[in-house]
């Protein structure tokens, strides 16, 4: 009692748990940093994917990861120019 | 039977790698084992100095690499601890001169030679953390209870998940009072953001610092707790995997004991 008294009148907010959930955030932000070799490699192969069934343009096409606090989305974005005929 | 190779690393620079090594290589020697401690930190050389052992150095592991001396000849043997040995690291080449596929060489010699492999990684994730990891068949991760190691710790723990090694932790310097106090992460903190197997808790002791002033083994000085802690972390490398692990002790403050004299409850 005396001490948590005590304990109140010394300390504000505990700076750990700032730290710990500072860590939390910046770990999981950490693993979503994707680099260019993996996203030049990942556009290439979809694009091989894609040119199965579409024509498309590849110099107007654009791959990117979108961040913000909570979410985390990779957008591929192509202008289609023809739609290939199933070959049987 | 094949020795093991265990690599101690941390991301982070200045958390106590070489402590470790050297602790906990010279326990494993007390436990009975036949040890060799290899400096990885070529260009900057410090197993050596804190070993005690800065005299007698010949060769070096660069020269073993280099096919200039045999394993033997590099190896230096403590005279106060037995069936422990230090090869160090060499001070005058690049720290670009060792190859992976030169340590992989190697390997196989040593672990003919010795029960335990401790080596000793330099801080970062380059080449010298690669040629330390390269033939590991565990590995330790050392860091202290602050944002900067841990984070550094989480990046090293995923190359090492990358290699196939699954690290096991090593939280040290950790200040009782000053997580009791809720101005440092305690272990469990630091365990729920990393998510790994602990392996030993290390406290701040100002015996370390002595020890490495006059060169003397850690372990072998009876009062120190964190050399207590890292003979206990021997024993579990070392096949006692179940040995409880001890916390370190909060120091009771005079509020604690003055509620105590009054019978109130905290
Ligand atoms: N448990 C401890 N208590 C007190 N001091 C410690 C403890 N562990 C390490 N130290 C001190 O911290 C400093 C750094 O330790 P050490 O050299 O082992 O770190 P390192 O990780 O090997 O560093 P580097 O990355 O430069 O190789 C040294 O001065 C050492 O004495
Ligand atoms: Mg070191």
């Amino acid at each position: 009692m005396l001490s948590g008294l005590f304990k109140r009148f010394t300390t504000k907010k505990n700076s750990k748990d700032a730290a710990k959930k500072r860590l939390q955030f910046s770990l999981i932000y950490d693993k979503l940093e994707v680099n260019d070799t993996t996203l030049t490699d990942l556009q290439q192969d979809i694009v091989d994917v894609i040119s199965k069934y579409f024509e498309i343009d590849k110099d107007s096409l654009e791959l990117k990861v979108k961040r913000d606090e909570n979410v985390s989305a990779l957008v591929f974005n192509t202008p289609i120019l023809h739609v290939k005929r199933k070959q049987v | 039977m094949e020795g093991k190779i265990i690599v101690v690393t941390s991301g982070k620079g200045g958390v106590g790698k070489t402590t470790a090594t050297s602790s906990i290589g010279a326990a494993l020697a007390l436990e009975g084992n036949r040890v060799a401690i290899v400096d990885m930190d070529i260009g900057l050389r410090n197993l050596d100095v804190v070993m005690g052992l800065e005299n007698r150095i010949v060769f070096n592991i660069v020269d073993v690499v280099q096919d200039r001396c045999k394993i033997e000849q590099a190896a230096i043997r403590d005279r106060r601890i037995e069936n422990l040995f230090l090869i160090p690291a060499s001070q005058s080449d690049n720290k670009d001169v060792l190859t992976t596929a030169g340590i992989e060489r190697i390997a196989k010699q040593l672990r003919s030679k010795f029960d335990y492999i401790i080596m000793d990684s330099p801080a970062g994730i380059e080449r010298g953390f690669e040629n330390s990891v390269v033939s590991a068949d565990e590995a330790l991760v050392i860091c202290t209870p602050d944002v900067s190691a841990v984070r550094d710790a989480d990046r090293v723990i995923g190359l090492l998940y990358a290699r196939s090694l699954s690290p096991k932790l090593i939280v040290n310097r950790i200040e009782p009072a000053r997580v009791m106090r809720g101005e440092m992460l305690s272990h469990e903190d630091v365990l729920e953001v990393l998510s790994i197997d602990l392996v030993g808790l290390v406290p701040m002791d100002e015996k370390v610092l002595i020890s490495s002033n006059t060169g003397t083994p850690l372990v072998l000085q009876t009062d120190s707790k964190a050399g207590a802690a890292f003979r206990q972390i021997a024993r579990r490398l070392n096949g006692e995997a179940d040995l409880p692990i001890e916390m370190p002790v909060y120091k009771t403050s005079m509020w604690q004991k003055i509620s105590k004299t009054f019978g109130l409850k905290q």
